[in-house]
């Protein structure tokens, strides 16, 4: 489906008037290959949009350019100046002209705007060596007004609005250089900014192009990279699905680019829920953090997704139904009585585990041995005989380790001597072995290698099957696609969509996903429950 | 059902992966050295001229038993507050505060020999309760707090004894406790090990205990599997001070007197035990039998080098590089198990 695909012949006479010529690069991480002769040719004085949906390879293309990884082959082009792609580091990106600003801004939030820039480039100094923060601020002030940013150098960062600390990374980045040779990458600029700081910081984007800025702009928003990209390249599977240069597309044809003939399921449902139909957990009109006012309600068996995008409030929603945050109002039943869980310890009490999104900062003792990790969850139970001999922890954790195909040398190896994918099948055993009601899963597979995956999926669906209630947060389709009997579309806190197994394909639940609501009505309707239930 | 994913369960044999195991023998070797090296310094002493007339008589073990009691009672303690990751600096402070004190009510206020005991140990404890209170409610560097603490109790202790070293008054019973002798040992000797026994149950057989190993290694994730991270952490500070401030009026029934000061003579060696501990029994892990074992291997290693006729200044530069070697031998240790 390559729409435009630039014209083999043209690249190589066209080069001189590129900005960035990235042709046949392959990267591949185990067997994995990332990317397969991706290429990406920016016109100066443009902003450029890359997009792909997860595992597309466009961060992989990003890390490349910026010399985080390192290319399998390939070649780069930037100005006209050839460089080589083997031993390309990230002191050679800044010398071609690359200036980075990525979602974390990498701004010292408490200090001065001026100390921010002064740190990058270096303090003027007086013939003692001391700071001439006169000349600082003067320099730092030319900067902001040539940036459009009307801020008082001496302001601390945190003091600025969202999209304006954007503008100072970004002018921080491109200060003191000849910005016609530069290029900047913005990579997710808008993923954490409201919609309204969003177009403002957008606007100001648009307007450096204007000025000749050449821009690359990695997002997942669709409509903002439409109101301001010129150029498009869009990845899948780690291969350029179409190149359109100087075109209007609509969000449509984006989407079909990205989502089009993406790789099979793994397993399609539908025909097999296991739900009884009984209510589990039912939440009424909870809002909590970036959650508004959601309401929905699961049943005993059903495996349920949770898709959104970044920023959406899955992963709130997860931690407010497992205690972890108190919400600010609405109310929430757990198998018919009243579930309002004050603490972590209270949702465990009442039959609730949840596997968190970041594995080794929220889920993992690293230095603990796999034994150790499994027994946390259930001290409370242990403690029951007043005495906890390691002997039954360990036969209790060689039998969670085979009956969950973990691969391990044993229950006292160390958490962290395990891969990613094992070391997540000893996370889901540690809430299993708890039998739990309701299972909360926050990207169950995020980082794992593919036969864990389905190992995982499988193991998902039979507690499932016996009964228990499972609540799946995912950012990758073919994941909820594949797993969830029924999922809810989240988007900026919101229930926007309630879609049924088998009703939609990957790529159109993609398409839900990534287009944003025009408007933030909740299309949530109780009526199409009773389908679920009864099918 | 047409569940055609069926998880592939490997047979139990196939899922354990043979990794590189340390043979048996490194290994208890590895978790012995400490219990060997304590075993070597002790014969060396015994058999090194200038030190064999008295090193290895009943009445020197004695001593070095009996006056490292006290040393290996605070080891014990600054264990809770280490293995879920924080530093208590002040708990030589509580231990001297508990000693003046008690010294002081029972020589200065009159008040029987049980009151004079209780009191002072729950006045360690409300210390405990504002250390916990500052670095869990308010946040603050538990380093800096509890060093703070030191300075404030050293202080307070110096008004109330007026700088006098508080020796008439004691009520007698408690200096004759201190002497008294079971089973060819002293008596503070079987206390020390109890409080061990019951800490290593704590450590390893109650959820309190193991939730502050699972704290230490990571407090967010101890959050999410139920653990009430603040408040444990705030009881291993009260723990701690308790026990030290049961130190501190042990010393009392040891010296027989009281003099205020900063404790740092009880706290340095204490922490050299407790880092000297994990490089034992469980390498790379703060753990209640290693640290009895450091305390041991310190009070031996002083002693003998005492009596083989250094100076003063030895038992300094021993506990120093005791204490150096110790923590870089368990950060060495710690670090080459989590690598796996």
């Amino acid at each position: 489906m390559d729409t435009q695909e630039q014209p083999k012949g043209a690249t190589s006479t066209a080069t001189a008037e590129l900005a960035l010529d990235l042709r046949g690069v392959d990267k591949h991480f185990g067997g994995t290959k990332a990317l397969r002769a991706a290429s990406l040719a920016v016109r100066p004085g443009t902003v450029h949009a890359l997009l792909g949906g997860n595992g597309s390879g466009k961060s992989t293309a990003i890390k490349i350019l910026a010399g985080v990884y390192e290319a399998d082959a390939g070649e780069l082009t930037i100005f006209g100046e050839n460089h080589l792609l083997l031993g390309y580091t990230s002191t050679t990106a800044a010398a071609a002209g690359l200036r980075f600003v990525h979602q974390d801004l990498g701004l010292f939030e408490d200090l001065s705007i001026e100390e921010n820039f002064a740190l990058d480039a270096g303090y003027p100094r007086n013939v003692l060596g001391g700071v001439r923060w006169g000349a600082l601020r003067r320099q730092v002030a030319k900067v902001l007004a040539e940036y459009e940013l009307d801020v008082d150098p001496r302001r601390p960062v945190h003091d600025l609005r969202p999209s304006d600390r954007t503008m100072v990374a970004i002018a921080r980045a491109l200060q003191g250089a000849d910005t016609e040779r530069l290029i900047l990458v913005l990579d997710e600029p808008t993923a954490s900014l409201a919609a309204h700081e969003s177009n403002l910081l957008l606007e100001k984007v648009r307007r450096l192009a204007d000025r000749g800025q050449t821009v690359i702009i990695v997002s997942h928003r669709l409509q903002e990279v439409l109101s301001v990209a010129h150029d498009f390249t869009v990845f899948r599977d780690g291969r350029v699905a179409g190149a359109l240069v100087d075109a209007q597309p609509t969000e449509d044809e984006l989407i079909s680019i990205m989502a089009g003939g993406l790789v099979v399921a793994l397993r399609p449902t539908g025909s097999q829920s296991h739900t009884t139909g009984r209510p589990m957990l039912e939440v009424n009109g909870v809002s909590s953090g970036p959650l508004r006012n959601v309401t929905f309600t699961a049943h005993e068996g059903e495996i349920l997704g949770i898709a959104g995008l970044v920023g959406s409030g899955r992963s709130s929603l997860l931690q407010t139904l497992f205690g972890a945050f108190e919400p600010v109002s609405g109310t929430m039943t757990l198998g018919g009585s009243p579930f309002a869980p004050r603490s972590v310890d209270d949702a465990m009490r009442a039959g609730v585990g949840l596997v968190p999104e970041n594995r080794v900062r929220e889920a993992a003792f690293m230095d603990r041995s796999v034994r150790e990790n499994l027994s946390i969850a259930m001290l409370a139970e242990y403690w029951s005989a007043k005495w906890m001999p390691r002997a039954r922890e360990t036969r209790k954790a060689e039998d969670l380790i085979q009956r969950f195909g973990v691969k391990v040398g044993g229950p006292s190896a160390l958490f962290s001597s395990m891969s990613g994918g094992n070391q997540q099948k000893v996370v889901i055993a540690r809430w299993l072995q708890r039998d739990p009601r309701l299972l909360l899963l926050d990207e169950p597979t995020q980082g794992v290698d593919v036969m864990s995956r389905a190992d995982i999926y499988a193991t998902i669906r039979r507690s499932a099957q016996a009964g228990c209630t499972v609540v799946v947060a995912s950012s990758d389709m073919s994941e909820l696609h594949a797993l969830c009997d029924r999922i809810l579309v989240l988007a900026r806190g919101r229930i926007t969509q309630e879609v049924l197994a088998g009703d939609l394909k990957v790529d159109e639940l993609t398409s839900l996903v990534l287009r944003e609501p025009s408007t933030r009505k909740t299309i949530y309707e109780p009526t199409a429950l009773e389908e679920t239930t009864t099918s | 059902m047409t569940d055609t994913a069926a998880p592939p369960v490997p047979p139990a044999t196939e899922s354990i992966v043979t990794l590189k195991r340390t043979p048996l023998i490194a290994r208890i070797f590895e978790n012995y050295a400490l219990v060997i090296l304590t075993a070597l310094v002790f014969l060396f002493f015994t058999f090194y001229p200038a030190s064999s007339a008295a090193f290895p008589t009943i009445n020197n073990l004695n001593v070095i038993l009996g006056s490292q009691a006290v040393i290996a009672m605070i080891a014990i303690a600054a264990l809770f507050p280490l293995v879920s990751g924080h530093f208590d600096f002040s708990l030589g402070a509580t231990a001297a505060m508990a000693q003046v004190l008690c010294a002081g009510f029972m020589a200065n206020s009159g008040w029987p020999i049980w009151a004079a005991i209780v009191v002072p140990i729950l006045i360690a404890g409300v210390v405990g309760v504002l250390n916990g209170f500052f670095v869990t409610r308010l946040h603050m560097n538990p380093f800096v707090t509890t060093l703070g603490m030191a300075m404030l109790l050293s202080g307070v202790t110096l008004w109330y004894t007026g700088g006098q070293t508080i020796i008439s008054g004691i009520d007698p019973a408690i200096t004759r406790f201190g002497s008294m002798r079971f089973m060819g040992l002293p008596l503070v000797v079987y206390i020390v090990l109890a409080v061990a026994a019951v800490a290593w149950y704590f450590f390893t057989h109650t959820p309190y205990g193991r939730s502050l190993y699972a704290i230490g290694s990571n407090a967010a994730s101890a959050r999410l599997v139920g653990v009430r991270v603040d408040r444990n952490v705030w009881w291993s500070f009260i723990v701690a001070a308790l026990i030290a401030g049961g130190a501190g009026t042990m010393q009392l029934a040891r010296m027989g007197s009281a003099t205020a000061s900063a404790g740092n003579e009880l706290l340095f060696p204490a922490l050299a035990a407790v880092f000297l501990g994990a490089t034992a029994i469980t390498p790379g892990f703060f753990n209640v039998w290693g640290t009895v074992v450091g305390a041991i291997f310190v009070s031996i290693s002083v002693s003998g080098l005492t009596l083989s006729g250094a100076s003063g200044w030895a038992s300094n530069v021993f506990n120093g590089i005791a204490l150096l070697a110790a923590v870089g031998l368990s950060t060495y240790l710690g670090r080459r198990k989590r690598r796996g």
